[in-house]
Order: C-alpha cells, then structure tokens, then sequence
C-alpha cells in the first residue's frame, strides 16, 4: 500500500526523470526496447545564451524577494488581526479568503497596466511586488492560525515581564512560531517559483527571464518538433533547487502543516 | 498585618463589562502589605478577570487599582511591578529554566553579572540549581510550578498574584507545596491576591477570603467568619464540605444546618430514616431522609445507629436565610 502512494506520488517525477535521459527517437519506441541513455538533453539545456544558471539566479532572486517581503508584511498583519476584537476582524477575514480565492488570471491585464505606466516591467526585484500581493492573503491567514494556537498566557507573562510589542515578537513569539514561519515561506517561494503568467507579460529580456519562461521558451530543431527531452532536462534541473529546499525545511513544515491538530 | 492607612493595595469600585456583559461588579477590596487575600468563587464568578485587571492585562471599565495610595489605572503591566503566577505557569517552551528567569531582566537592561547574581540566588531559594539548562517540557508539574514561582520573585515584584497556581498538580502535590508556597510569598511586604476554586486552598494559604459569584463580592472575612457567620445562603453552600442542609421548613424562609451540627440520637426533634453511609475513616458522612428532605450528617466512626434514628441541633446553629432572595435573615 505504502508503495502504491508513493509510485502515485513519485511516478511522474520519475517519467519526467527518465524522458531527460533519452534521444528524442525513444520516446516512440516501445518501452521496453533497449534504448540508450544520454545526457545530450542536458547539454542542449546548458548551452543555450544566456547560460541556465542565469534563470535559476534570477528564479531564486525573485523568490527570495517575494518569500522576504510576503512574511515581512503578513507577520504584522496576522498579529494585529489576531488582537483585534471588534467588527474589523470578521470584514478583513473575509476579504482575506475572498482574495486568496482570486483568478489570477482575472489580474494579468491590469497588472500589466500598472507595470507600464510605473515602468515596473523588466526588472526582477519589482516582479516580486505583484507575487507578494498574491502570497499575503494565504500568508496572513496562515500566520494568524499560528497566532491564535499560542497559548495567550505566554504574552500576558511577557506583558507583565515589561516587554514591548517589538521585544514580545521577537524574543517570545516569533521563536515558537518558527515551523509556521517556514512553512510559508516555502508555500510563498514555490508559488512565486512555479508563476507563469505574470512574469510572461512583465518579463521581456532574455537574461532576466524566470525559469517557467525560459523552460517554454526552449525551442526544437524546427517549428514542428517539440523538445520534450530538453523540456524534461530543464525542469528536472529547476526541481533541484526546490528539492533542497524543502529537504532543508521539512521537519518544520511536517510539524508547521499539522499545528493546532492535537493539543500538545 | 499592617493598618497603616492607604498602604498596600487597594481596588476601589474596580468593574469590568464586555460587550454589555458585567464580568465584575464594583469591586472594594483592600489587601494589606504582606497579607495573602485569597479570591474564592466557581468558574466565571470574577475572580481571574479581578486578577488581569489588577495585573492591567485588560482594561477596567471602571473603578480604581491603588498601591500605597497611588491610582495604577494609566500604568502598562511592566510598569506596575505586578508579578504573576498563571494557571498554565506560561513558561517560554523555547527557553531554559535560566533564560526563563533571564528574559525579563535582560529586556530591562540589567548588567549580566547582576543578572546571574539574582538569579542564582532565586533558583537556590527555590532549589532548582540542577535544573537550569532545562527546557519546560522536560519539567514535571511541580518543577514547573517552582520555576513559574521563580520567575515571579526574581522580580521583586510590589503585587504578588497567583491564578489557580496548583490547579495542574495532583491533590498530594499540591498539599505538600502549601507550606512551602507561604513561606516564600505570604508575610513579605508584598500583598498577595490567590485565585483558586478550591476552598481547602484557600483557607490553607489566605489570611482573608474574598468570595465571588457572578461578578459580585459576597463576603469578605477570615475563613472563620465566612463560615461560621455566612452573609447569605451562596457564602454558606459554598464554604464547607460536606455542603451545608438547606431546608425549607416554612414558607419564605431556609435553616440552614451544618451536617457537623446535627446530632444522632433517639431524642431528636427530627424523624429520620438513614439511606446511606459513607465511611472515611476520621468520621463518617451519613445520608438521612426526613419530612424536610434529604440531611448530611457527619459523626464519629464509631457512633452507634438507633433503632428509630432521631437528629437534633442547637439554637445557636441554625443559620435562616430567605428563600427568595437567599439573604441571611435574623434567627
């Protein structure tokens, strides 16, 4: 059964593992005729101008940029949304959810608008802007769940201790919200890795191109063929990044993903 | 006890309402420099919203905290030198016994030799030395109690407030921290409020009981008074156990009758056929039925049963309240 779930879960990687090891030819053939391997998709991948690396760079600085800025601005927010007692805290709740719910899609055209007239476009660090401004309503609404599963006492203590707010934050709450932290800033960092659509329209020079972008824009020997084993090198070599990360981050976010389920 | 006027605390008129709901009605209350006034009463009756409002954890909706004379209302809880001891203990899960204690000081800006001075004298105090790398996790109840308690007195603390501070320690634990717990808060110069729902707790550590129900004080006294000379029908049900016989003999009034009061007999003025018996060694609590209702009496272990059980009182006992309104009345 175990196995099952993970041949499930595992099963595509692996097929996508396996399609960036084989000649184009191969992939028609049938399965089980013996078919060399090669690493020629790679080297296709990593000789193209720009280099790769560029696009992982600049994946990277965008995610970074938006992860940082998202929990920069969403820990204040959950905190005060967290202590707020009156009708607010009912309206911008929903106004969260209603946020966190909307079509991306819905956005590009304006989004594109605004990049225009504030001359936004064709920079990584200002593309970060309109992910994090689709990040935070997930973002706050996690924090705050973790805000509201510390025990209140703890901050009454520290209250009576003479902490301020900045020193309560940062000495007592912030530590115990640390796997909640981690957690989203993997959610935020992958969400911002995996865009497609904004960075197609803010993006248009080829050294500052995100990793989605430059995987698409991976081009075959004509117009009609399609480099399926090259798309399967790039976004082979794009997962890596993300497979360290989460590697790196997973005790928190195993324990991030199930706070609050039992009372400890 | 001290009387001089205006020392110590005083909560003058102190209430609370939220949302249209009175959580704590007008409170007086005076608690002298090193008296311990323990504040009685069931789950929501006001005695922990008392103690946030003195702690200025919330913010009353009216009335005066006085220290010495002086009003506390405009004052942050750092800055009122209050020291508390939670139900829960609150102790930082990320931090050691000693960063524990550390926290406040360091935030406060205190030289670290001075630091670790008062804070190894604390943890000797409260003979907790071997346990200062300790995570609270890896702290049994009543250690983590003691470093709650620690934490507290590191302090110097002006007020000394304790809410439910044993309720999470088993009933033998919590008898054998008692004492110890009076030795290191009561008769300093701090006065000390005690929440507790426990009344055993309260008349084992407080000089002085407040009773609470429903927002409103009851009565206020030592533990003698409050029982022997209950201000209404609430005092007298809740102090005392097994609780007091409350029995409507005639029309618009209760006597009330301690089940130590009664006497087994023959000659009693009361018929009454036993139902039964509870046997705890010291004593036994027997359960009667009579024309009034059912009766707890409590005698000796060894008192014999008559054949035709009759149970009689003394004048000087019996305790009148009015049925509707549960006020003491005069017998």
């Amino acid at each position: 059964m175990r196995l099952l779930v993970l041949l499930w879960s595992l099963g595509p990687l692996l097929w996508q593992l396996r399609t960036s090891l084989l000649r184009p030819e191969a992939l028609v053939a049938p399965l089980l005729e013996g078919n060399p391997w090669t690493l020629a998709n790679y080297q296709l991948v990593l000789s193209g101008d720009p280099p790769f690396w560029r696009y992982l760079a600049n994946s990277t600085l965008v995610g970074l940029a938006t992860t940082l800025l998202t929990l920069l601005l969403a820990v204040p927010c959950a905190y005060g949304l967290h202590k707020e007692r009156g009708p607010l805290r009912w309206g911008v709740g929903l106004a969260l959810v209603a946020a966190a719910m909307f079509p991306t899609v819905l956005l590009f055209l304006a989004l594109l608008e605004i990049a225009r007239s504030f001359g936004l476009a064709n920079n990584l660090l200002t593309l970060s802007l309109p992910y994090t401004a689709l990040s935070l309503p997930l973002a706050v609404l996690l924090l705050r769940a973790a805000f509201a599963d510390l025990p209140g006492e703890l901050e009454d203590a520290a209250r009576l201790e003479g902490l301020g707010l900045g020193q309560r934050l940062r000495f007592v709450l912030l530590p115990l919200l640390g796997p909640a932290l981690a957690s989203t800033a993997v959610l935020v960092f992958l969400a911002s890795w995996n865009e497609y659509a904004i960075a197609l329209t803010w993006i248009s020079r080829s050294d500052l191109l995100t990793l989605p972008i430059a995987i698409a824009r991976i081009g075959g020997g004509s117009v009609f063929t399609i480099p399926y084993g090259a798309f399967a090198a790039a976004t082979v070599l794009g997962s890596l990044p993300l497979l360290l990360l989460v590697l790196l981050a997973q005790r928190s976010i195993v324990s991030g993903l199930t706070r609050g389920a039992v009372k400890g | 006890m001290s009387s001089r006027s205006g020392a110590g605390l005083e909560l003058r008129q102190l209430g609370r309402e939220v949302g249209g709901r009175c959580l704590l009605d007008r409170l007086d209350l005076q608690v002298a420099p090193g008296e311990c006034v323990a504040l009685l009463g069931p789950s929501g009756c006001g005695k922990s919203t008392t103690l946030r409002l003195v702690a200025g954890l919330d913010p009353a909706s009216g009335g005066q905290v006085l220290l010495d004379g002086v009003d506390l209302s405009g004052r942050s809880p750092g800055e009122r030198q209050v020291a508390m001891v939670f139900q829960s203990y609150a102790l930082y899960p990320h931090l050691s016994v000693e960063g524990n204690l550390d926290l406040g000081l360091k935030v406060r800006g205190m030289a670290r030799r001075e630091r670790q001075r008062r804070i190894d004298a604390t943890l000797e105090l409260l003979q907790l030395g071997e346990l200062r790398q300790r995570r609270p996790a890896q702290l049994s109840g009543g250690q983590r109690q003691r470093v709650a308690l620690a934490r507290a007195l590191l302090r110097q603390p002006r007020i000394v407030l304790l809410d439910e501070p044993m309720s999470n320690l088993d009933a033998q634990l919590r008898e054998d921290l008692r004492p110890e717990l009076r030795r290191l808060l009561c008769g300093r110069e701090q006065p000390v409020i005690y929440v507790t729902h426990d009344q055993q707790e309260a008349v084992g550590m407080a000089d002085r009981i407040a009773l609470l129900d429903a927002g409103r004080l009851q009565q206020v006294g030592s533990p003698r008074e409050l029982y022997t000379n209950p201000a209404n029908r609430f005092v007298a049900a809740f102090l005392g156990r097994p609780a007091i016989n409350l029995l409507t003999i005639e029309p618009g009034r209760q006597l009330g009758l301690r089940p130590e009061h009664l006497r087994l007999g023959d000659d009693g003025a009361l018929a009454a056929r036993l139902l039964r018996r509870e046997w705890w060694g010291h004593q036994q609590l027997l359960w009667f039925d009579s024309q009034w209702g059912t009766l707890r009496v409590l005698t000796a272990p060894e008192a014999p049963m008559p054949q035709e059980p009759r149970l009689g009182w003394q004048r000087q006992h019996e305790l009148w309240f009015d049925t509707e309104s549960g006020a003491r009345l005069a017998a």
